[in-house]
């Protein structure tokens, strides 16, 4: 186990050296001048020549990536061309928001994969009314998606809130709905959670697929194994099966399957955010790619890419815990 | 790299909306000609567009049903059936274009891999397994913001991080087939390497490279509708889907269908062709 660990780890730390390494040969190539981000356009030659001096550009190239990678490592990600202020400093205002919205819509989408799951695998009646449209969605965009939750349930239906977090992103933790539940305000939990509703299950819907159709496929394995027909024989009802004997030695792949949809989620939250202007890292990727922002948006593929290859050194860990077998 | 993460990530890429999986062969083979009409409506897209395009012809903002604009007029007055047709031509090729390069690269990869064995198989699935478990989105999105934005950056940008998943499954196939007693057979029978490799092994594995490629196409379809989305593609006016619904996101509620139509567009492709891998599986499945 503890070998293990330390192998995944490393293989992480080798990920994220090649993800920089990426990002750096992107930045070397790109067209955008990073000496013009701090000075503006305007600036002399020598103040530009003694700014490239000072950034390091002169240096060679593998000078250069040290350098990269130092900086990284003491969090400097370079200046926004778009906003002026250091690219950390944008990334982390809008960190919070981001991973509240994804977390909220991994829990979704697990209930709603567990749920498609069970109901064709126990052959529930209606369960093909919830996975046929479930499926059908799955094929269309996430934007459409999107943008038909917001015609029908905010310009219809006037049940929900199409944009925002619904409270000031400036609250003490940028969690909004644990800053609610810290300081005692009911009013606004209710709030924050109208406002994740939509953008939380858009984002949900294609995760919910792929999580419960891997589920379903390891639950109709077990469900077909000799032990199961001996469980159904002896009377026990079909949940009672389920619950004793299916789950366990068929949740595996599922997990695996989840956590690989949440490291997606990371990605794809940034088209959902964008539409719902959901003040997160993925609307600042947005607005940042209309106007040629590179050092943002390197900073947040560098972020959220940390969070992606994170993430799924985590679940393979825990994987390993639950199941030592597949540490081989 | 690990065990771990092929668990999932050999199958991380879902048939999205796989709605047919069960379908029989008439259905199969109806779905195959649905998708050979779009093929050929996407090919013939510009003399099939009533209207340039770019040009704005008519009112502002026509509703579908309006007369000489089956599906309205956007906000400078251009015809949204004739965007969307050339629209959909664009998504369609881009999206053939690169499982067709995911083929080729991963294949080859793949191939090389299975067949030398040895350190060359251990070099090239190190290689793939780190490509694997970056996250492509963002790394395709990095990719092309850096090349600077118009079609062909994108295609590059998602072909980079595309191959790995063909190269991954080719290479398992090859190994399987390699280990067939007809392999061993016409090495016995003295038959040299190349023509074991070419006319024993990749024969078997072309079906299940045809099956993961159409199965595959789906998923490239919404991946490049979402970068255009942001974006990431043409620049206007060229007409694009995500693009289309992304420029006129402010008229969604006023007028919807300016947004709505081009992300509709994108529906279909991606059903159509989620529906065509599993015909495409189902009928090589019965042919065995």
């Amino acid at each position: 186990m503890f070998r293990f660990i330390l192998r995944r780890t490393g293989s992480a730390v080798v990920l994220l050296l090649v993800l920089s390494a990426i990002i750096f040969v992107l930045q070397a190539v790109s067209p955008g001048d990073p000496v013009k981000a701090y000075l503006g356009a305007n600036a002399s030659p020598e103040a530009i020549a003694a700014k490239r001096e000072e950034l390091g550009l002169n240096a060679p190239l593998y000078a250069q990536y040290l350098r990269f990678i130092a900086n990284l490592l003491h969090g400097d990600l370079g200046q926004s061309f778009r906003t002026h202020r250091p690219v950390l400093t944008d990334l982390q205002s809008f960190l919070p928001a981001t991973l509240e919205l994804v977390l909220f819509s991994f829990v979704v989408a697990v209930l709603l994969g567990v749920l498609f799951a069970v109901s064709g695998s126990l052959r529930l009646k209606g369960g093909a009314l919830f996975r046929g449209p479930l499926l059908l969605l799955a094929a269309a965009p996430p934007f459409l998606l999107a943008l038909g939750g917001i015609v029908l349930f905010y310009a219809q239906l006037g049940v929900l809130p199409a944009s925002g977090r619904g409270v000031d992103s400036s609250s003490p933790t940028g969690f909004v709905v644990l800053d609610s539940i810290i300081t005692g305000q009911p009013d606004a939990i209710g709030l924050t959670f109208q406002h994740l509703l939509l953008p939380g299950v858009v984002l949900a819907i294609a995760p919910a697929i792929a999580i419960g159709r891997i589920l379903r496929s390891s639950l109709d394995v077990t469900m077909s194994a000799d032990y199961v027909r001996t469980a159904e024989s002896k009377g026990l009802t079909p949940f009672a099966v389920l619950r004793r004997h299916v789950v366990r030695n068929s949740i595996g792949p599922g997990l695996s399957m989840a956590g690989l949809q949440l490291g997606f989620m990371f990605a794809g939250v940034v088209v959902v955010e964008q539409i719902f202007s959901w003040p997160g890292i993925g609307n600042y990727l947005a607005g940042s790619i209309p106007v040629s922002d590179f050092p943002a948006i390197a900073g947040v593929t560098l972020v959220l890419g940390t969070v992606y290859i994170v993430t799924n050194a985590v679940v393979d860990i825990l994987q390993v815990a639950a199941d030592p077998r597949l540490a081989a | 790299m690990t065990a771990l993460p092929e668990v999932g990530t050999r199958r991380f890429r879902m048939p999205a909306a796989s709605l047919g999986a069960h379908a029989g062969t008439r259905l199969s083979v109806a779905i195959l000609v649905a998708l050979g009409i779009l093929t050929l409506v996407a090919l013939f897209a510009r003399l099939l567009a009533p209207y340039d395009p770019v040009q704005p012809i008519g009112a502002l903002n026509l509703a579908p049903g309006a007369e000489g604009h089956p599906l309205g007029t956007d906000s400078i007055g251009r015809d949204i059936l004739s965007r969307t047709l050339i629209g959909v031509q664009v998504s369609w090729f881009s999206s053939l274009i690169i499982v067709a390069s995911g083929l080729v690269i991963g294949g080859l990869i793949g191939v090389a891999a299975g067949v030398f064995g040895g350190w060359v198989d251990a070099a090239l699935m190190r290689f793939t397994d780190l490509f694997l478990a970056l996250p492509g989105t963002l790394v395709a999105i990095a990719i092309v913001a850096a090349l600077g934005y118009n079609l062909q950056n994108t295609l590059i940008g998602i072909a980079v991080v595309w191959w790995p998943y063909y190269a991954r499954i080719i290479r398992g196939e090859v190994k399987s087939f390699a280990a067939r007693p007809h392999v061993e057979a016409a090495r016995v029978a003295g038959a040299s390497r190349t023509r074991i490799v070419f006319r024993h092994i990749v024969p078997g594995v072309v079906p299940t490279a045809i099956v993961t490629a159409s199965l595959d196409i789906g998923n490239v379809v919404l991946l490049l509708a979402g970068l255009s989305f942001l974006g990431l593609g043409q620049p206007a006016p060229a007409p694009e889907l995500g693009a289309d619904t992304a420029r006129n996101l402010s008229q969604l509620l006023s007028e919807w269908w300016v947004p709505v139509i081009p992300g509709l567009a994108v529906l279909v492709l991606s059903l159509l062709s989620n529906l065509g891998g599993d015909a495409v599986r189902t009928l090589l499945a019965k042919r065995r």
